[in-house]
């Protein structure tokens, strides 16, 4: 076997495996990705302060955790129900996209406010800032550090 | 009033989640199929896909690098490449009569014989050494036909097909002490250059296969036949070898059944008339010289079903005997039969000597032949001695011993047995035709009745010189009649033939 | 430098650092610089390297690409430019492999052989890639054009079929002056994009309602209705060009869909049902069908005719071995032609087996496995339906094709004409499948435009069943 038919049999392994390290540094990252998504899962993303409840439900000074996605209104079935006279059955879907919160009316009688402006489709929020649905005043807030 | 619009979807809904894993799961469950296939295309069915004759890389090697010859133990030519008209080159097969041994090659009906056994190693593709072929990965051109040495003797291959001449039959010759492949016909046989011819060869195929007569058929190592009173040998390692019997083992009832025939549940077994000498039981040695059925009946019964097929199958019988070219398995009884594979002892007793569902290649009794020449051990049979390649390699492939059968003291009272069987005052009224002058032979005949209408099957199997056997034959003669008649003197002649050659 | 980057900030543009990607491409790129040197070794027979123009423009383009991804700040997946890449570059490497005269184009005077065209190819191709992924930032003109699309769609089917050009029984390609190409490529992505946007959008209906044909439960048959009337308009037109693959592809990708958006068994399970009553049909009545299927089932009934390829393709197969035969140690011509009739568009996987062995066949298996996880999961993590079943769809184009030309080579199924893609030579399917990858990336960015809310008008569908619905509600009321 000379030096060439080595070299060569060195390059065409070489090649397969160089091949096979791209797929393990793939399976790798994706690994450590999929560990970090799940650890984070759990962890809430914000919290929502409830301001002001002139009706009482919900009771001012109380938070909501927040997922990713949260319905907000007066029928039991959404995620933040609030009892107001005011606030229709499915008024807004407060939801966190990518990297910012976003507020949307679904087409509430009385609509929803931020900061004091009216949303007409849909306003991306920060933390700190105000939403009014009907009498009732949430503020977006940070999650509390456990 | 009815809803105008939809709500917003929250996002994605949640269900599309549980879909799409199992989407993914059927994808792996796909793509898992596919390296199913991959590895079973690659790995597991390469082998037969990378020799194949039709794939165009053997094709082309065989262009570059011509396929190997195959050669006679003398160097006489059996096989080789002709250039012919357009630089193609044809295989050429200058004797006809090792047809059934060499085979042959062609593109359209594919091989037979060593041409299509050590296919990979004509080629090239192959080597004969295991080792060598890793290596061979690693060269660059790694094509290196090799010729094939045979064992097999063309001068004695032609004079036994001149023996057997236009009857059906099949004829072996054995070199006992290594194993090695003397002479194989079968007749009727073919041509194999009219088979590659590639004009004619699609014709002459066509006829060869409407023949009634098989001339395809290899009948020396696939023919099973009713071997009659050959089998006796096989019955006598049997007995001798599981203390059943011995040299002086006699049957009182002997000398009155002859009259009356031994009866076995109901089944008359008589000896041939005038054949037997009536004044004393036999024993042994006389039984087989003169051939008696009803000795040979008493023995089997006393050995028992189970013995006769035990050391039957320890010299082969049951199984397929390793060798280069495809065989058959003989066979004692059919099986299936409650007495361990017998029917009933009737056909035990007429297992005995080699009728009832006895069923034997030719192959398989010149290996009885060799082994009891051998001093009970018998040896594998092969054709190829050596493989020599283009580029100076040569693999030699040495004589193996196959199995110890019977040790030598019965090995030997059954050769003194097969003596009497040929050359003894009785014996030479049915075996005397394989007789030699000045050499003493050991052998048996056998008629073997395969029907009311048909004429007998003619066996004969020997070896010769006794003492010290150069040769072991086994020769059959379809409806050939009586053992003695065709088959005897086709083996004393054959195997004085080839005596002669030697000196 | 602050200024500068002051400046993009204020523009909506926030470079961001690429790493993994950028690390996963020099690995491609040295990968294939083995390859290519594995490769020119075994043509010139010692160790001279040659000329690797070709490859060092390739890998510049890619380079080029992760430079404009890094500058645009999207935060899109890392991990489908380099497997799209290492794919792009093996089907560099065998295109420099096989025998140059397989395919030529003339472009701008010089005649191209078939690497270079392929390299051209291939930055076309990326070129788009990397455009779409970069520029695409919404994705409102796919989703409320649907029927818009759909419609293009049809016409150029039509268009071929009218004027098209056949090639070996196959109305495929379609020659505008001196480019031909492929719809039936770009066909699928608008297919994907109708169903779904339409799934999407009716999801809730056609998950809720379901029309009961005895005990077969299929999906309400007024709401499929513009669906399967696009996907059988699709399938028959498919059908009778004999382009058998990309029927098949539709069928299942369609079934996809609809399992994904409405999670009911029951509707694919009938599909599938069609399907085997369909292909039953097929069968019988085209003996073109026929013979790929006994040609699949026994090629060697006829080797030297129909059969011819499968079994080239088996002996290449044989040849690889667990290690291959290393780059350009495959099968060599026979009489001129290589080894296998199509090698560069049918059977590139069988070429790329032989001569990468199992180990290398695996790799690529595992290649399009990668893309199959990221793009299945841009559509788990999208913002909605219709980007969800977007990103499902597109995936599935390019993953499912893989598998039937795959399983093709590999005589798992019957051979179809499909290309594998972003290996098999050919500008339509490069070009096409360069887009896909791009749309896809450009959907990974969770911080892309939000989907709009859904208008307010509803669809035509249930506007006009509205009213329908409005007026017998009157009648109702007036009666009662």
């Amino acid at each position: 076997m000379d030096t060439f038919t080595i070299a060569l049999w060195v390059l065409r392994l070489a090649f397969v495996a160089l091949i096979y390290i791209f797929l393990l540094l793939v399976v790798r990252g994706l690994w450590r990705d999929l560990r970090a998504g799940i650890a984070s899962a759990g962890e809430p993303i914000g919290r929502l302060l409830v301001v002001a409840a002139p009706e009482g439900q919900p009771p001012a000074g109380s938070a909501f955790a927040l997922d990713a996605v949260n319905s907000i209104g007066r029928d039991v079935n959404n995620s933040i129900v609030v009892e107001d006279t005011f606030v229709s059955a499915e008024h807004a879907m407060l939801t966190f996209r990518g990297r910012a919160w976003f507020i949307e009316d679904r087409g509430s009688t009385n609509g929803t406010w931020v900061n004091g402006q009216r949303v007409e489709t849909y306003l991306p929020l920060g933390f700190g800032d105000e939403i009014q649905v009907g009498q009732v005043r949430l503020r977006l807030e940070r999650p509390r550090i456990t | 009033m009815s809803r105008a619009w939809q709500p917003t979807q929250p996002g994605r809904s949640p269900d599309i989640g549980g879909s799409l894993l199992r989407l993914a799961l059927a994808m792996l469950i796909g793509y898992g199929a596919l390296a199913a296939g991959l590895a079973y295309w690659q790995v597991i069915d390469a082998e037969r896909l990378s020799t194949d004759p039709r794939n165009p890389l053997v094709i082309a090697a065989a262009r570059n690098a011509p396929r190997g010859s195959i050669y006679d133990t003398n160097g006489e030519l059996l096989a080789h490449n002709l250039r012919v008209g357009g630089g193609q080159q044809q295989r050429a097969y200058p004797a006809a009569v090792a047809a059934p041994v060499v085979g042959y090659r062609s593109i359209i009906f594919g091989s037979a014989g060593l041409e299509r056994t050590y296919d990979a190693q004509l080629t090239g593709l192959r080597s004969g050494s295991a080792a060598d072929d890793l290596l061979r990965k690693f060269r660059a051109d790694p094509y290196d036909p090799a010729d094939l040495h045979l064992s097999l003797d063309l001068r004695l291959q032609e004079y036994a097909a001149q023996q057997l001449g236009d009857f059906r039959g099949a004829i072996v010759a054995i070199e006992p002490s290594t194993g090695r492949i003397l002479a194989m016909v079968t007749s009727p046989t073919f041509d194999p250059n009219r088979i590659v011819d590639p004009q004619r060869g699609a014709r002459y195929v066509a006829r060869l296969r409407d023949r009634s007569d098989s001339p395809l058929l290899n009948r020396a190592t696939q023919g099973l036949y009713v071997p009659g009173s050959v089998f006796k040998i096989v019955t006598a390692g049997a007995g001798l070898g599981s203390n059943a019997i011995s040299g002086g083992t006699t049957y009182e009832s002997q000398p009155e059944e002859y009259e009356t025939g031994f009866l076995v549940e109901g089944f008359r077994i008589r000896d041939a008339p005038r054949s037997v000498q009536t004044d004393h039981p036999l024993d042994f040695l006389e039984a087989t010289e003169v051939s008696s059925n009803i000795w040979y009946a008493h023995a089997a019964l006393d050995i028992g079903a189970q013995g006769l097929l035990e050391w039957a199958g320890r010299f082969g019988f049951g199984e397929r005997i390793p060798f280069d070219l495809p065989t058959s398995a003989s066979q004692v009884t059919r099986a299936g039969g409650p007495l361990a594979g017998f029917s009933d002892r009737v056909e035990l007793a007429n297992a005995a000597y080699g009728q009832g569902q006895v069923l034997v290649t030719p192959l398989q009794m010149a290996l009885v032949a060799a082994t009891i020449a051998n001093g009970g051990v018998a040896m594998k049979p092969k054709l190829v001695d050596e493989f020599r390649t283009a580029s100076g390699q040569v693999t030699r492939v040495g004589p193996e011993a196959w199995r110890t059968v019977l040790d030598r003291g019965d090995a030997q009272l059954i050769r003194e047995a097969m003596q009497l069987a040929v050359e003894g005052q009785y014996g030479r009224r049915f075996a005397g035709g394989a007789r030699i002058d000045g050499v003493s032979v050991a052998g048996k005949t056998g008629t073997a009745q395969v029907g009311p209408r048909d004429e007998p099957h003619s066996w004969f199997i020997g070896f010769a010189p006794a003492d010290s056997p150069q040769i072991a034959v086994a020769v059959i003669v379809e409806n050939g009649g009586s053992g003695g008649e065709r088959a005897a003197p086709i083996g004393g002649r054959l195997m004085a033939r080839y005596l002669q050659l030697q000196r | 430098m602050t200024g500068l980057r002051r400046g993009l900030h204020r523009a909506g543009i926030r470079p961001r650092l690429r790493r993994r990607e950028l690390t996963l491409l020099l690995v491609v790129g040295l990968a294939l610089v083995t390859g290519w040197a594995s490769l020119a070794a075994q043509q010139a027979g010692t160790l001279d390297l040659g000329e690797p123009t070709l490859l060092i423009v390739y890998l510049g383009v890619l380079l080029a690409i992760h430079v404009a991804f890094l500058i645009s700040g999207r935060r899109m997946d890392q991990y489908l430019l380099p497997t799209a890449g290492m794919l792009g570059g093996l089907s560099l490497l065998l295109m420099m492999r096989l025998p140059q005269g397989m395919a030529g184009q003339s472009l701008f005077g010089t005649l191209l052989p078939l690497a270079p065209l392929q390299l051209v190819w291939l930055v076309l191709g990326f070129g788009l890639l990397g455009a779409v992924a970069v520029l695409v930032r919404n994705d409102g003109w796919l989703r409320r054009y649907k029927y818009t699309w759909a419609a293009i769609g049809i016409g150029l089917l039509l268009l071929v079929f009218i004027f098209g050009d056949s090639r070996g029984g196959q109305l495929l390609t379609l020659r505008i002056g001196p480019f031909s190409g492929q719809p039936s490529e770009l066909l699928k992505v608008i297919l994907v994009v109708f169903v779904a946007g339409y799934l999407a959008e009716n999801r809730a209906l056609l998950t809720m309602t379901s029309s009961r044909l005895g005990p077969i439960r299929m999906p309400p048959v007024p709401y499929m209705l513009p669906m399967l009337v696009m996907w059988g308009l699709a399938l028959a037109i498919v059908v009778i060009q004999r382009d058998l693959g990309a029927a098949l592809l539709f069928f299942l990708i369609f079934l996809a869909l609809l399992y994904t958006a409405t999670r009911r068994a029951a509707y694919v399970l009938t599909g599938l049902a069609l399907f085997a009553a369909g292909g039953f049909v097929v069968y019988e009545l085209f003996s073109h069908v026929q013979q790929r299927i006994d040609i699949w089932l026994d090629p060697s009934a006829d080797p030297l005719g129909a059969g011819y390829q499968i079994l080239r393709a088996m002996y290449a197969f044989g040849r690889g071995g667990v290690l291959g035969t290393g780059l350009g140690g495959g099968l060599p011509q026979i009489g001129g032609a290589p080894a296998i009739p199509a090698i560069h568009t049918d059977f590139v996987f069988a070429a790329l087996a032989e001569e990468l062995g199992m180990l290398g066949g695996l790799a690529i298996l595992a290649l399009y496995g990668i893309i199959a996880q990221r793009g299945l999961r841009i559509a788990a993590t999208a913002a909605d339906d219709f980007r969800a079943l977007l990103a499902t769809g597109l995936t599935l184009v390019i993953v499912v094709q893989a598998a039937i030309i795959i399983g093709g080579n590999l005589r798992v199924i019957p051979l179809t004409g499909v290309t594998l893609p972003l290996i098999s030579y050919g500008g339509s399917s490069l070009l096409v499948n360069g887009a896909i990858v791009g749309l896809l990336l450009a959907l990974s960015d969770p911080g892309a435009e939000l989907p709009p809310l859904p208008s307010r008008r509803p669809s035509l569908w249930r506007r006009l069943t509205g009213r329908a619905r409005d007026v017998g509600g009157r009648i109702e009321e007036a009666i009662s």
